[in-house]
This record gives structure tokens, sequence and C-alpha cells, in this order.
């Protein structure tokens, strides 16, 4: 069986890591555990500061833990070897960012399709594939858009079909309506939701937002660098 | 395939220009540079190239075609035995001054031959009949002469050490290295202009082979017969001849030297501005890393931007030094584009480019794609 641990597509332990500046150092986490299930929503929330975008950018390969294991699809994930990271974040995870972070001279299918192209799916499968998820998220009619011409909720929802095309099991998103006002979140955050429930992919929001745990199956804190209960 | 590189490249269009403008400054600067450079070789060569000869002989050690000395023309019997020979016959080059109707002088290179019809000499003739020169106290003039001379018509008088010659014809393209104009005249009117340096002597032989003849075996005959003199084939001492001017005046060296700084600029802003680029794009880099693109990725963005940068200035560049031409043109001046040329400095803008891509490498390799949750 591919997916050990209970069938968890995402696995963390005893994730601890230091960020050493200089002669100061920072333990933001102190030994996590989690993992994510498919078809799973879970929001994570904590106060600022508390280690929620570092343990987010632990889990989707993007930072190094000081220690700790990561399985992913089944595969440990060799963090001593920051090289190999760039394949594992293109084979499994979709990541939706709080700045959108959308090239600005690519339309919203272009976004898309950029996307795909780097993980490996090219061509007229990747625009029909872009298509796809532009319908999704509803913006099949601003397919040709530039960002700039695009409101708050329309460029993120561009991000979130970014992050669903080409079906990577996990979706980690990091404040995904801070941006946004209170109603367009909402919306957003429905859509998300269904999207990832239909297509079966673990979702971990990591929020401030109230509304976001609302809409999840399961709430994580973390404090002091520890997740509780 | 969206192509991330190009749409982001000509996205802002301002820092485009800017680039673009780059390279097609330091493309026109080498074009200019060394399309001058080989006009002004080419005037250095060009009566070598035009006639109608296969071998020049000189007196020993003559640098190049402009600077000559005199040998006994007698000589030209003994060449014309030679078998292999078709045709032998003297050649005056000589800076002799012109009066000027303002009173001023101004040199002015002569070129004197028996029959200018057989060698092909001048090839360029607007206005007068070549075998009229034999008759008299004649010159054709060059138009390349209008700028210093004053325009002229035929039929006016121009003195030329202290002889008053009449103006039969006009030509074109004849004009030296050192852009003196040429004056075509009888062979032995130059010898009596100047009988203290000319009598009975020349400067040149020309030689023209028999179809099928042993250039090497004809030339080591010459050389036999005239020991004291140098012996060269038309490309040889067209070589000899460029080579003088390029190594003796430092022309090479200036032209390299200011190519070598247009090229120097064009790096300096190409790769400023895409650096600056880079650095403005930092974020979009991060994404490409944070979705799981790799810096071959990256580089692989660069790379393509400054080619294009290098292709549409390069263009650009051509162009203007295209556009250059008739206003160099016009100061006398000659801009030769070769292909070759053209290659060579289209290879020079893309390696131009894509050394300055090389600066912003290790910039987008050390992103940290984790910039990408920051605000
Ligand atoms: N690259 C880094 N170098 C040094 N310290 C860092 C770095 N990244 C984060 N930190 C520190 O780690 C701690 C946790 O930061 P993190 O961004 O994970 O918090 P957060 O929970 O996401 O906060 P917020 O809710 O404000 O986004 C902070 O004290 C921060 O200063
Ligand atoms: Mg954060």
């Amino acid at each position: 069986m591919k997916e050990r641990n209970n069938g968890a597509v995402l696995d963390a332990r005893e994730i601890r890591k230091r960020f050493t500046e200089g002669k100061q150092t920072v333990d933001v986490l102190h030994g996590v555990d989690l993992s994510l299930h498919r078809g799973e929503i879970v929001a994570l929330e904590g106060p600022s500061g508390s280690g929620k975008t570092t343990l987010l950018s632990i889990l989707g390969c993007i930072l190094t833990p000081t220690s700790g294991d990561i399985t992913i699809e089944g595969d440990l994930v060799d963090i001593a070897r920051p090289a190999s990271l760039p394949a594992v974040r293109k084979r499994s995870i979709g990541f939706v960012f709080q700045q959108f972070n959308l090239f600005p001279a690519l339309t919203a299918l272009e976004n898309v399709e950029y996307a795909l192209n780097i993980k490996g799916i090219k061509g007229r499968e990747a625009t029909e594939e872009a298509t796809r998820v532009l319908d999704d998220v509803g913006l099949g009619e601003r397919a040709s858009f530039l960002p700039r011409d695009l409101s708050g909720g329309q460029k993120q929802r561009v991000a979130i079909a970014r992050a669903l095309a080409g079906r990577s099991p996990i979706l980690l998103a990091d404040e995904p309506t801070a941006n946004l006002d209170s109603q367009m979140g909402r919306q957003i955050l429905d859509l998300f939701r269904d999207l990832a429930v239909k297509e079966d992919r673990a979702l971990l929001i990591v929020t401030h937002d109230p509304k976001v745990r609302a809409i999840c199956d399961r709430v994580i804190e973390i404090q002091d660098g520890r997740l509780a209960a | 395939m969206p192509d991330l590189a190009l749409k982001t490249l000509v996205h802002d269009k301002l820092r485009f220009f800017i680039t673009v403008s780059g390279v097609a400054f330091a493309v026109t600067l080498g074009f200019v540079q060394v399309g001058l450079f080989m006009g002004l070789m080419d005037n250095a060569t060009v009566t070598i190239r035009k006639m109608d000869a296969d071998i020049w002989v000189t007196s020993r050690n003559t640098p190049n075609i402009d600077f000559a000395h005199a040998f006994p023309e007698s000589y030209v019997q003994r060449v014309r035995a030679v078998p292999g020979v078709a045709d032998a016959d003297n050649l005056i080059v000589w800076f002799m001054n012109m009066n000027l109707p303002s009173g001023a002088q101004e040199g002015v290179e002569v070129y004197a031959l028996e029959d200018f019809s057989k060698w092909n000499i001048p090839w360029n003739v607007s206005e007068g009949n070549l075998d009229d020169l034999r008759r008299g106290n004649f010159v054709f003039l060059d138009d390349s002469g209008i700028r210093r001379f004053g325009p002229f018509q035929l039929g006016e008088y121009r003195e030329i050490l202290g002889r008053k010659l009449r103006i039969i014809g006009r030509t074109q393209e004849a004009e030296s290295f050192t852009t003196t104009p040429m004056v075509f005249m009888d062979y032995e009117l130059a010898q009596a202009l100047n009988p203290d340096e000319l009598q009975n002597r020349t400067t040149y032989m020309v030689v023209r082979l028999l179809p099928g003849a042993d250039m090497d075996a004809v030339k080591a005959e010459i050389a036999h017969l005239l020991p004291y003199n140098d012996i060269y084939t038309r490309d040889a001492w067209a070589a000899q001849s460029k080579r003088y001017w390029v190594e003796s005046t430092g022309l090479g060296l200036n032209m390299y030297l200011t190519v070598f700084l247009g090229c120097l600029v064009g790096i300096v802003v190409v790769a400023q501005t895409l650096y600056s680029s880079t650095m403005e794009h930092l974020r979009e880099f991060g994404t490409v890393k944070a979705i799981g693109g790799s810096n071959a990725d990256i580089y692989s963005i660069l790379i393509k931007q400054a080619s294009i940068a290098a292709v549409v200035g390069f263009i650009l560049g051509a162009a203007m030094a295209y556009a250059m031409r008739p206003a160099i043109a016009s100061i006398n001046l000659k801009l030769i584009i070769t292909p070759e040329l053209a290659v060579a400095v289209f290879i020079g803008s893309i390696v131009m480019c894509l050394a300055s891509a090389l600066v912003s490498f290790r910039k987008v390799a050390s992103i940290d794609p984790a910039l990408v949750f920051r605000g």
C-alpha cells in the first residue's frame, strides 16, 4: 500500500524549526505532529508569529525543518537534500497565497497553463486542464484577462485554479482570504472547499479568520510552537 | 504554451525599450566602426583590386601603394620578355600639388599610365574619353575631390606642379586611403611634371599573365631578372597595403578599442536592465520555484529574454547603421557592411546579452521561494 499512516497523504512527525540569524536563534516549532488525509479540510490557527506560515512552508517542502520527518504520498521527503524538494512540490503540492502571486504578464488562463507546464503537462493537455479548472472556479469568461484587469476575488480564484490544476493531492493555503472582503472571502472559501472535496484533495488552510473554521472538518491550533488540540 | 519569458519582457515596455536600445547601441557602433574601417581598407586597396593586373612589381620595401619610390622604367622590357606574361606596363603613382582657383594648394594622387583602358583604370568614368589623355596636358579628376577642390567642369584648367592642365574627364570612387582624390594623366606627362624624380623612372609595373600561365613560375622569373624589386600577386599586394595602414597607424587597434568599448557599454546597459528587471520580478521567480520550477527553469527564462533582446536589438541596430549610410557617404566616408560582418555582429550581440544574463543567474539561484508567503 502506497500511502502509509492510515492513508494520510501527508504525514509530519516531530517537526522542529530553528531560525538562526547571526548569533540569535529562534525556535519556532518544537516538535509538531500533523497528518492530512484526502478529502479533508483542516484549518490551522494561531496567534501572529506562532509559526503557522513556517509550518505550512515546511509541509509544502519550501522550507526544510531543522529536524523531523515528512512523508508525502507515502514517500519520505529527503530533507537533507534540498535539491530534491522542487520535484516533490511539482508532483504533490498546490499552493494558494495571501498575495495571489500571479504572473502579471500572463492572462488568467496562461497563469494556470504555465504552472501546468512547470509540472510537466504541456500543450493541448495543459490548455484543456487550465480551461477546466478556470471554469470550475467560475472564471471561464475571464480566461483571457490579465491579473491587473481582475478584482481581488477573481485573482484569488485564478490562484486557486492554479493550485487545483494538475491534480496535486495536497493543497496548502496561507491566509487565502486575508486580502478579500468578508463576503468575497466566504464565497472563495466555499468554492475552494467544494472543489477540494469533490476532487478528493487534502486542504490545509492557515488563517486568522473565524469564517474559515466554519467550513473545515478539523481545526488545529498552534501555540508556542506546538499544536494544541 | 504561455511564454513567460517573452511576455514578461514586453510587459514592461519602457524597460524592454531600454534593454533593446542598449543592444542596438552596441550593434550600431560595431557596424559603423568596423564598416568604416572596412571602407577605409577598401579605399586603401581599391586600385589594386580594380586594376586588371595579376602581378605588381614594386621597388624594394614599398610599404603600400600610396608610398611609392621610383625605379628605372626600362625594367619593363625584361618583364615583357618573361614567358607567360601577356602584358606589362609601367604605372606611376605619385603625390603632387594642385593649385586651386582660390590660390590654395591641395594634394592629389596622380595615377599615370600610357594606356588606361587596357588596365581598367579608372574603372568608373562618368564623363570624358580615356584615350584623349594621351594627347597632351590633360587630366581626369575624381568627384571625391569636390569637397576639397570645389566643383569643377570639363574644360576648366587646374595647375599641377606649375603646369596648366585641362580637365577632360570625370571619375567616381577613385579615392585613396588618405582620402586624397585621384587624378589620372598620361604617363609621360607625369614624368615631365616631376623630372627630378621621375625622368625615365616608374614607381610600379603591372603585369598580366597569359591564360594558363604558372603564376609562381612567372613571379620567380621576374624576381630573378629584377633582384632589387619586390614582386607581389594582386592579393598579396592588397594585403600588404592594408596591413601597413592597420599596423602603422594604430587604426586597427583604434577600431578594436571602440568596438570593445561599445560592447562594454552594451553589456553594462543590458546587464543592468536585465538585473533590475530580475530584481523586480523576484516574487514571480519565487513563485516559479514554489510551484516546483527549478533554477534551470528560471535560467532558461533569463536566457530567452536576453536572446530576444539580442535579436531585436540587433535588428534595430543594423537598421540604424544602414540608415546612417547616406549621412556617412555625404562626408565622403564609406561604410561597408558585408554578410560576414553582419553575422559576426549578430553573434557578438547574442554573446553580449547572454553574458549580461549571467550576472542575474547568481541572484535567481539564491531566491528563497519562501518569499512568496511574505507580504
Ligand atoms: N526566515 C526567517 N528567519 C528568521 N526568523 C523567521 C523567519 N521566518 C519566520 N521567522 C520567525 O518565525 C516566527 C514565526 O513566523 P511565521 O511567519 O511562521 O508566523 P505566522 O504564524 O505565520 O504569523 P502571521 O500570522 O503573522 O503570518 C516569527 O517569530 C518570525 O519572526
Ligand atoms: Mg503567516
